[in-house]
């Protein structure tokens, strides 16, 4: 019987739950960071370290650590763009604003980072200091990238676990890269994904070369990282080739929109997608929430709703705000924005909810405790 | 940037931090500087507590846009260069402007 660790980073804090009784029973820590923007909040599983992104509008951002499960927080080292770097205004700025996203590296003490304006940071030494990746803010094709509603993020990144110099990064707007050479060189992945909000002109003659593409999350599965799942403002897609070519798995669901999706630890060919009514809404279709899973590598959909609210729920579920855990079977959290926290014990079967009146929540990850 | 104005005389001036800022993290209720320019004391402040830079300034060096500095009883005019003079007994009040405040209200 697994328990579960989980992290709600919300508007106006971080919320740090732990199960008993076979995720039956949730215990919650003081409200951590308490009135910052908690960004992105995840674990390191190699060393147990929480890390934190959190910002604030007269501050600006931080990033935090926790070495005692969250007991006590500390500011480390946040990514800065150099002084004198150029980045164009136009595409968000050239001083940080928010940290999208954290992923552990390959190497011991080695720390990714998407931030807004997108642009990726690495950290050899822990998070103590961060390494702007300028082959990639360099890239000939970022003059195409663009901001979404949430401005211009990077707020995806894999690391292959069986070859670390293979990375696969993705934003908003700015479509999927991936680096076959450890972050050198990097090449757009976005053939087969529709990009409605550009004119099909811009990609008629160098398909392969497209980049752009609203990415609003994307997963590499662990133990098969050719495979790769996208939300992406224009649909639902699956690679097999590492992002080089893209297929649309959106038939069967009830919308091409929604930020939020997932896949299981455990199998490749499962995946969770929270489909909302059209860009022009972004809420579920009906005012009822659902989430859609597939187990057939997104041939088949079955909507998920016991426990969910089915009627006049009128908010949304952000793009990091579906987390799973790696338990048997595999535990789902979702965190809505009208501050509601929806857990699964039973791969989405059934829900019931964990938390209510919490500010807004923007992301939820989810571990195995044993 | 030392802290003498040109006849030579000491520029001692005085950073008032907000009660707001020390909410967040350590920091003094104010720290004396010796510059002849917003920047100089700034980072006379930011040498002697490293973490309260990324507080005031943003990557580039500016100003935060939703920080002020008042120079006794106004702004300052140089938001990015922080290029204002100062003299000997100015006091320099790091506020925060009250256009930001915590997202979402």
């Amino acid at each position: 019987m697994s328990e579960a660790g989980l992290l709600v980073s919300t508007r106006k804090g971080l919320v740090i739950g732990r199960s008993s009784g076979g995720r039956a029973r949730w215990e919650w820590l003081p409200l951590a960071i308490a009135g910052w923007k908690v960004d992105y909040a995840m674990r390191d599983p190699r060393t147990g370290t929480l890390w934190a992104g959190a910002s604030h509008e007269q501050w600006g951002p931080r990033l935090h650590r926790s070495d005692d499960e969250g007991e006590t927080w500390e500011e480390t080292g946040t990514p800065a763009f150099p002084e004198g770097v150029a980045v164009d205004a136009e595409g968000g700025g050239d001083s940080v604003n928010s940290i999208w996203t954290i992923a552990p590296g390959a190497y011991s003490g080695d720390l990714y980072a998407g931030v807004d304006p997108a642009a990726l940071f690495i950290s050899h030494d822990d998070g103590k200091s961060w390494d702007l990746c300028e082959s990639l803010l360099n890239h000939p094709s970022r003059d195409v990238w663009g901001p979404g509603a949430a401005g211009l993020s990077l707020h995806h990144i894999s690391v292959d676990p069986q070859d670390p110099k293979h990375l696969t990064i993705a934003g908003s707007a700015t479509g999927c890269y991936v680096s076959r050479d450890g972050g050198d060189t990097w090449k757009p992945q976005n053939v087969g994904v529709k990009a409605l909000h550009v004119p099909p002109e811009m990609f008629e003659y160098f398909p392969e070369e497209a980049a752009g593409h609203c990415v609003h999350s994307m997963h590499m599965h662990p133990a098969r990282p050719e495979r790769i799942w996208q939300q992406n403002h224009w649909g639902q897609y699956r690679s097999d080739d590492g992002g080089a070519t893209w297929i649309d798995v959106g038939e069967g669901l009830p919308g091409e929109f929604g930020f939020a999706s997932a896949i299981d630890p455990r199998d490749p060919d499962t995946a969770w997608f929270v489909p909302l009514d059209q860009d022009q809404a972004r809420m579920p279709r009906g005012g009822e929430l659902a989430v859609f899973r597939t187990r057939d590598a997104g041939g088949t959909w079955e909507a998920l709703r016991e426990g969910l609210p089915q009627g006049n729920f009128h908010q949304t579920v952000y793009r990091q705000a579906l987390g799973t855990d790696e338990g048997d079977p595999t535990g789902l959290y979702l965190g809505t924005s009208g501050g509601e926290v929806l857990a699964s014990a039973d791969a989405g079967e059934t829900w019931t909810t964990l938390r209510t009146h919490l500010a807004a929540i923007v992301a939820v990850r989810a571990w195995t405790i044993g | 940037m030392s802290g003498r104005s040109e006849e030579g005389r000491t520029v001692a001036v005085e950073i008032v931090l907000a009660k707001a800022l020390r909410t967040h993290t350590e920091a003094p209720d104010s720290f004396a500087a010796e510059a002849e320019t917003v920047r100089g004391a700034i980072e006379q402040l930011s040498a002697a507590h490293p973490h309260l830079r990324a507080f005031i300034l943003d990557d580039q060096g500016r100003l935060r846009r939703h920080v002020n500095i008042f120079r006794n009883d106004a702004q300052i005019e140089d938001r990015a260069g922080l290029g204002d003079r100062l003299a000997d007994g100015d006091r320099l009040h790091v506020l925060p402007a009250v256009s930001g405040g915590a997202t979402g209200g």
